[in-house]
């Protein structure tokens, strides 16, 4: 309920001003501004927020990233992926392995990055070939073998007692507590994945896996390989599990072959959902859902968590189909259509009453048939 | 294309900045972790009360002892509560309140949970896992906030030297296997073992205490040694190749039920009929013994140390009839409790009351030392014969254990094999 309450009304205050002078937001120096505004916001955050709190958006940060590589291989290519946890894992593993044996930190993240990366290649080069859901099947093994084999390989991964690692100490020069300093390795690492994956995924690459997502036998005749785009997304997917692997290490510092278990994997992919496929905001609302709602459970009451994030689950699924992503869009469609209804004469009041169901679900007919 | 995209950035840009902006309600204040020295109060403590933190699977596949450990120490307390509170050994008394939060046995949330509570509650207790204690072992450590009275047959935690914060309450997977192996050796027939464990740190446990316990012992000998994986779904083939060794004693250091009950009857299946060693997990009467058909054995032997409610020989013992009286009352544990983490949680809150007897300062470092300093403490539900000792290196709060006999119903404590 936090993440939702606090999003309905920053949705509106984003809204009130776009009502009164919809050109607003295109104004040059508002689209200049808006990044700077929130670069700056979240280089003073850590300091002035309570350690607990640092630690939840530390938090939020791993999973939107696990959430993100999740979102390129099935919100925009359209592939069905239920391994994302395996790479995370590995991601994990490989960090805590380099961390123990005092190899150089920088080293340590690129192999991090790239031994996910080569180990999606690899079930990738098999797993594309297969169409639809036979994906879903190839990966479902990937947590299902990781399990048993991080109990096995106990020589690197510390078997089913599992791997520590503390490597954020923070250095003496920045003057910073601990929780701060490893937000701002979360903000800068993690920034940096989202931003190149935006990039990504907005420009011809995005495209060609949108294709491939919409029509394979329209990408190929268009001259796009869906084998080739597909075997790339799920790549990059890896990649990004193995970053959120690394930062994983760094804000919670152990890993085991409970981290990789199946039942994560299925999280990570409601979590996605929820957040919106194929939405970049979404990829951090779904890190924001993965991080809150147990925490959101627990204070509830303890012994209902399951039974509790079931029931947020579903009336997310049934009010909001598109995800949290689609909120905004829904409120203001529905505020429109109130208005268009009401004449121009009518004043603009909020319909906070009845924005919730009817419109959100005229909201989400578009955003099942809208493109990625 | 352009416009739509971006007007999302601007929404991105406004939803970001909008979250994190409500989250900047309360500013930085202390941060940091305890640690403070001299005779100021450590986080979670005041005059009048004390607040103890639990993190345990509450939900999940180990939800049913997971409950447990939290049932027992808030009926412990909830009883001493109501009758005004627990007398501290700086002559204040105070009430002692627990705040339990569910990790559903993930390491992750687990690590949560701990930074969620670590600068509200004086100490963490009671919590079931291992990886999920071992998750924010270290970050304890860091913060010097006792986790004490952990759940985890794990040796590292009663490891004074690596886990100065740490302690352990329930026998090391090595006491268990020592005490029946110890068991065994004084037996005045000769015996030919046939061993099967868990390829890991639980069955390396039980056989390291075993072998070590039965070493020089002439009428022993282990005929044959079998590995199995906790992911396995069959031991069918393992239980097969023992039973051509015609072993007489069967040590099965196995922590997976359904496996549990499935060896129970294969072995009867191939007419082998040795006497079992079971982990004291993996020895429900009922949940157990009972489907696997265990009385066609000429014994079922395991260990324990607190005494089974359900059991006849204990309906009216004074210790049992109270705990289920605070179970139900304030322990939010209606039903007669089917997993023994419930009593160890129980005992664990009168562990915890016979340090707080001995604190003279509210710090954390004072309770640590208060704590480590228990000796022969005779907690209630315990057997005869077991007791709590804090201040042995490299054991855990509990590590003296009785062998026990299955009698058709439950079990017996014995003195020696046959």
């Amino acid at each position: 309920m936090a993440s939702a309450s606090s999003l309905s009304t920053s949705s509106r205050s984003a809204a009130a001003p776009a009502a009164a002078a919809p050109s607003f937001r295109q104004r040059r120096w508002v689209r200049m501004a808006a990044p700077l505004v929130l670069a700056l916001v979240l280089a003073v955050l850590p300091l002035v927020l309570p350690e607990f709190a640092n630690e939840t958006i530390a938090r939020i940060g791993v999973f939107a990233v696990a959430v993100l590589g999740l979102n390129v291989v099935m919100g925009y290519t359209g592939q069905v992926s239920l391994g994302q946890i395996f790479f995370l894992g590995v991601g994990a593993y490989v960090t805590a392995y380099g961390v123990q044996n005092d190899w150089n930190i920088v080293l340590v993240f690129v192999l991090a990055c790239l031994i996910p990366a080569v180990a999606g290649l690899i079930v990738a080069l098999a797993a594309a070939r297969l169409g639809g859901l036979a994906i879903a099947m190839v990966t479902v093994a990937l947590p299902i073998v990781g399990v048993p084999l991080a109990k096995r390989l106990s020589e690197f991964t510390g078997g089913s007692q599992g791997l520590s690692a503390r490597f954020a100490d923070n250095p003496e020069w920045t003057g910073l507590y601990d929780d701060q300093w490893q937000l701002y390795i979360v903000l800068v690492i993690g920034g940096i994945v989202f931003l190149l994956t935006r990039y990504l995924v907005r420009g011809k690459y995005g495209r060609a896996f949108a294709i491939v997502k919409g029509n394979e036998n329209v990408a190929s005749s268009m001259g796009i390989s869906p084998y080739r785009y597909k075997v790339l997304a799920f790549t990059i997917a890896s990649l990004i599990g193995g970053v959120s692997g690394f930062l994983y290490m760094l804000v919670v510092q152990y890993t085991s072959p409970e981290t990789m278990s199946f039942g994560h994997s299925i999280e990570l992919l409601a979590a996605m959902v929820i957040g919106g496929a194929g939405s970049i905001v979404g990829s951090i609302l779904g890190g924001a859902w993965y991080v809150l709602v147990p925490q959101l459970t627990n204070a509830v009451d303890a012994s209902l968590t399951a039974l509790l994030q079931g029931a947020v689950l579903l009336l997310v699924l049934f009010v909001l189909p598109g995800g949290l992503a689609s909120l905004p869009r829904a409120l203001t469609r529905g505020r429109r259509r109130s208005g268009a209804d009401r004449g121009v004469g009518a004043p603009p009041t909020t319909p906070s009453s009845t924005a919730g169901s009817g419109t959100a679900a005229e909201g989400s007919e578009r955003e099942r048939q809208g493109p990625a | 294309m352009n416009t739509h995209f971006r007007s999302r950035t601007a929404r991105g840009v406004a939803v970001v900045s909008a979250l994190a902006l409500t989250l900047t309600a309360c500013g930085r204040e202390g941060g940091g972790g305890g640690g403070g020295g001299g005779g100021s109060a450590s986080p979670g403590i005041t005059d009048d009360s004390v607040t103890l933190g639990v993190t345990t699977p509450l939900s999940g596949a180990t939800a049913g002892p997971g409950t447990c450990t939290v049932a027992g120490v808030k009926a412990y307390f909830g009883a001493k509560n109501a009758e005004g509170g627990v007398e501290f050994g700086d002559g204040k008394t105070r009430t002692v309140d627990i705040r339990a939060l569910d990790d559903t046995y993930d390491p992750q949330q687990a690590k949560a949970n701990y930074d969620q509570l670590k600068n509200d509650v004086f100490a963490m207790t009671a919590g079931l896992g291992t990886p999920t204690n071992r998750a924010w072992r270290d970050a304890a450590i860091a913060d010097e906030v006792p986790q004490v009275l952990i759940m985890t047959g794990d040796p590292l935690f009663s490891d004074t030297e690596e886990s100065p914060w740490q302690l352990g309450f329930v026998p090391i997977y090595q006491n268990e296997g020592e005490a029946f192996g110890e068991l065994l050796a004084t037996s005045s027939e000769e015996h030919k073992v046939a061993i099967l464990s868990q390829n890991d740190d639980y069955g390396e446990g039980y056989v390291e205490g075993f072998k070590s316990a039965i070493e020089g012992a002439d009428n022993i000998e282990i005929v044959d040694e079998l590995t199995y994986e906790a992911t396995d779904t069959s031991v069918d083939a393992q239980i097969t190749e023992l039973a051509s060794s015609g072993a007489d004693i069967f040590f099965n250091a196995m922590s997976v039920t359904p496996l549990m009950i499935a060896s129970l009857q294969k072995a009867q299946q191939l007419n082998w009929k040795p006497s079992w060693f079971l982990p004291s997990n993996t020895s429900s009467p009922g949940a157990i013994l009972e489907p696997g058909g265990a009385a066609a054995y000429p014994g079922i032997y395991s260990v324990s140390f607190a005494k089974a409610p359900q059991s006849p020989a204990f309906a009216q013992d004074e210790d049992v009839v109270e705990y289920l009286a605070a179970l139900k009352e304030h322990g939010d544990y209606p039903d007669p409790p089917a997993f023994p983490h419930c009593q160890w949680s129980w005992m664990i809150g009168a562990t915890l009351e016979q340090a707080f007897g001995e604190m003279t300062e509210p710090t954390r470092e004072n309770f640590m030392e208060a704590l480590r300093s228990i000796e022969d403490f005779q907690a209630p539900l315990m057997l005869e014969g077991t007791a709590v000792n804090t201040s042995e290196e490299g054991q855990p709060a509990v590590s003296t254990l009785n062998v026990q006999k299955f009698n058709g119903k439950g079990y017996d404590t014995v003195e020696s094999f046959g």
